[in-house]
């Protein structure tokens, strides 16, 4: 190597050593500052009761964080025009996790050490509330996620509470609609991705207690010969068959191979599938009448309807990510009742959290279950021609179908 | 009478047919440029991914209005213009060069990846069906198996092709030009033959037929840019488990790869099925490490 060469990568090795020391140095500096939102002209003599706030402020996450801000707003200020929490109105403490592990921990340091809260409204991605619940822990705050779905977050922490279900919750309601049909065997084609395995454990395990059995073939994400796996799901004579993928893609292809066989079985598929209606519309024939699961939105629910209509007021847009959004005014609404029902304190709300049952909201009945997760609100569907309607023996919890 | 396994067993003998087809495609095109130039051509699968994606730039995304076998045959063109291409400005430099077959084998490990790289640029790293529009569609069945017609074409087409090079390299000079390099290029070079001519020829045609195989496996499974390397894979585990090199030994190989794969997961889970083809690799490497079919 010459000398200019040389010089060269000195210059390049300097520059990135002066700019990951910047980096280092630079962060506390340029730390999110909290922004305060006063939310009330209360009386001066009552002193405002702190919550915290921790969810993806900026970003690739900054969309549902927003929302999730302007949910929250929207709650606390119904909330404190009616008197707020015994008479204190709230004060919501907004932090930005970043939708990442590092930022929702200083997020809830911050929270927890700083302002001292004992009730925190996140984290918003199953990273942040995985990341921030050893803080709170710590510093005996309960957190109420209204958005993490991550089957990893069941029964984690005697502090942390969800009100959005569990990918796994998605597996029992289809159990107890396979079991509805009379169904006694399924056969499932499974994904090796953590997402499909939670959707398998949840759903043999249900399906298994009503008595039914689960016979199961496992493919590699790689995998594009799905043939024997199907000739030998096939030759168990199931009563229906699971297709249980990470992706519309990978479903895809395994579809088209049971196209190939000229088999149709029944068939059972889930959330990520049916959330793809490009993909069930173009295999409408061999998924007719197959049954699937999603957390969805009630547009009957009353709650709802006035959530829906009091956003676009106050915010001028139809409120995004309404599946969310539902949770997040509930989570609010929640945390209100909790903290008049047993005061600021992070244990007593956690327990108190897990006594929750047929609690009617913007998102329907919410009941917590022991382990901080919330029970069912999955509904479930069933394809017609094509198009994915909800089943009128629905177990979840909403109200009337549309 | 009862016979046991009759719901199963005829699918089971012809899921292991069209795999050890598919597999057959990819190892008789590799073998035959390993044969000749012995080096292990990696960009072998991102070429048959290549011969895919031109069908379906025709047929979908410019819809042009040609005959499917036409498509076919200008897709299969095009890998072999890229296979010839590589061989021109990659490996014959690096060959004039005396690189080592090691610095032959990373070239084309980057030729595999720049490749996949660009169908991803051009078409997306999606996932898409490669459909025919009222061309080949249906099936077939014997004994309660379903063969669909694709795969009818691709059985038809791994042994057609085995079959014509066959022919071409026991009865045509340029396939006894080939053997004479096969032998040894050196000689060869020595009583005139012109060995990069041929060498060329050898890559365009080798990666034509990868290029068939990536087609009619787009028809069969779909497409997608990485579709390249499993293909890759098994192609070269079966032409080692075959002979590596050799005509028949590729093709006999691919078909004991497709039985072992999908016979070892009859009795055990699906999720098995590569360690199988893999162990079955191990074992050849260690107890018949020239192949089935001596070179």
């Amino acid at each position: 190597m010459n000398t200019t060469a040389k010089a060269i990568v000195w210059v390049v090795v300097l520059g990135v050593v002066a700019w990951a020391g910047y980096a280092m140095l630079g962060t506390p500096a340029e730390a999110p500052v909290a922004e305060t939102v006063a939310t009330s002209t209360a009386p001066v003599a009552v002193e405002p009761l702190k919550i915290g706030f921790i969810a993806p402020l900026s970003g690739d996450g900054a969309s549902y964080g927003e929302m999730k801000r302007n949910v929250v707003m929207l709650a606390v200020e119904e909330i404190n025009a009616a008197g707020g929490v015994n008479g204190r109105p709230l004060e919501v403490i907004y932090e930005d996790g970043k939708c990442s592990g590092k930022d929702a921990t200083g997020a809830a340091q911050k929270l927890v050490n700083v302002d001292k809260v004992h009730f925190i409204l996140g984290g918003f991605c199953s990273g942040e509330s995985l990341a921030a619940i050893p803080v709170a822990e710590a510093g005996q705050a309960m957190m109420l996620s209204t958005g993490s779905s991550s089957p990893d977050l069941t029964s984690k922490s005697r502090f942390f509470v969800r009100d959005y279900p569990s990918d796994a919750t998605q597996g029992e309601v289809l159990a107890k609609a396979a079991a509805a049909k009379g169904w006694k065997k399924v056969a499932m084609i499974q994904e090796q991705l953590d997402y499909p395995l939670g959707i398998f454990k949840a759903f043999s395990a249900s399906f298994e207690a009503l008595g039914g059995t689960v016979v199961k073939e496992e493919f590699p994400t790689s995998a594009t010969d799905f043939r024997s796996m199907l000739t030998k799901l096939k030759a168990a004579k199931p009563d229906a068959l699971f297709l249980n993928a990470q992706t519309p893609a990978s479903g895809e292809r395994v579809i088209k191979q049971l196209v190939d066989l000229k088999w149709k079985p029944k068939m059972l598929v889930n959330e990520a599938f049916v959330g793809d209606r490009a993909t069930v519309e173009k295999y409408k024939d061999i998924l007719e009448g197959a049954l699937a699961a999603e957390f969805a939105v009630d547009p009957a629910n009353t709650k709802f309807i006035a959530l829906d209509q009091a956003y676009k007021a106050k915010f001028g847009v139809d409120m995004p990510f309404k599946s969310y959004g539902q949770t997040v005014y509930d989570g609010v609404y929640l945390a209100k009742e909790g903290l008049m029902a047993v005061g600021d304190d992070g244990v007593k709300l956690a327990d108190w959290f897990r006594t929750v049952k047929d609690w009617q909201g913007a998102s329907g009945t919410i009941t917590i279950k022991p382990d901080g997760d919330r029970e069912s609100g999955y509904s479930g569907e069933v394809v017609k021609d094509g198009k994915v309607e909800m089943m009128s023996m629905a177990p979840a919890a909403t109200s009337t179908p549309q | 009478m009862y016979i046991p396994y009759v719901d199963i067993v005829p699918q089971l003998i012809a899921n292991s047919v069209i795999a050890g087809a598919i597999y057959a495609l990819i190892a008789l095109g590799f073998n035959l440029i390993y044969g000749t130039t012995k080096f292990f051509n990696l960009a072998h699968g991102a070429v048959a991914a290549c011969g895919a994606y031109a069908v379906f730039a025709i047929l979908k995304t410019f819809a042009l209005p040609v005959n499917i076998v036409v498509a076919c045959a200008i897709g299969a063109f095009v890998a072999g213009i890229i296979g010839y291409g590589l061989e021109r400005l990659i490996y014959r430099p690096l060959r004039r060069r005396k690189a080592s077959n090691m610095v032959l084998m990373v070239a084309s490990l980057g030729a595999f990846t720049a490749l996949q790289a660009f169908i991803a640029i051009l078409f997306t790293s999606q996932f898409q069906a490669l459909e025919s529009s009222g061309g080949i569609s249906g099936a077939i069945e014997i004994y309660g198996a379903i063969i669909t017609h694709t795969q009818v074409v691709i059985i038809t087409c791994g042994i057609a092709i085995m079959a014509i090079l066959a022919f071409i390299a026991k009865y045509t000079l340029f396939g006894k030009a080939v053997s004479a390099i096969k032998d040894d290029e050196e000689v060869a070079r020595m009583v005139g033959i012109d060995t990069d001519r041929i060498i060329g020829k050898v890559f365009f045609i080798g990666s034509a037929i990868a290029g068939v195989a990536g087609i009619l496996i787009g028809f069969d499974t779909g497409i997608e840019p990485t579709m390249g390397m499993n293909l890759l894979l098994k192609g070269t585990i079966a032409s080692i488990i075959g002979g590596v090199g050799s005509l028949y030994g590729g093709f006999l190989g691919a078909f004991v790869l497709g039985f072992a794969e999908n016979f070892g997961i009859w009795k055990i889970s699906g999720e098995w099925k590569d360690a199988i083809a893999f162990v079955v690799l191990i074992v050849f490497l260690l107890v018949r490490p020239e192949g089935i079919i001596k070179k």
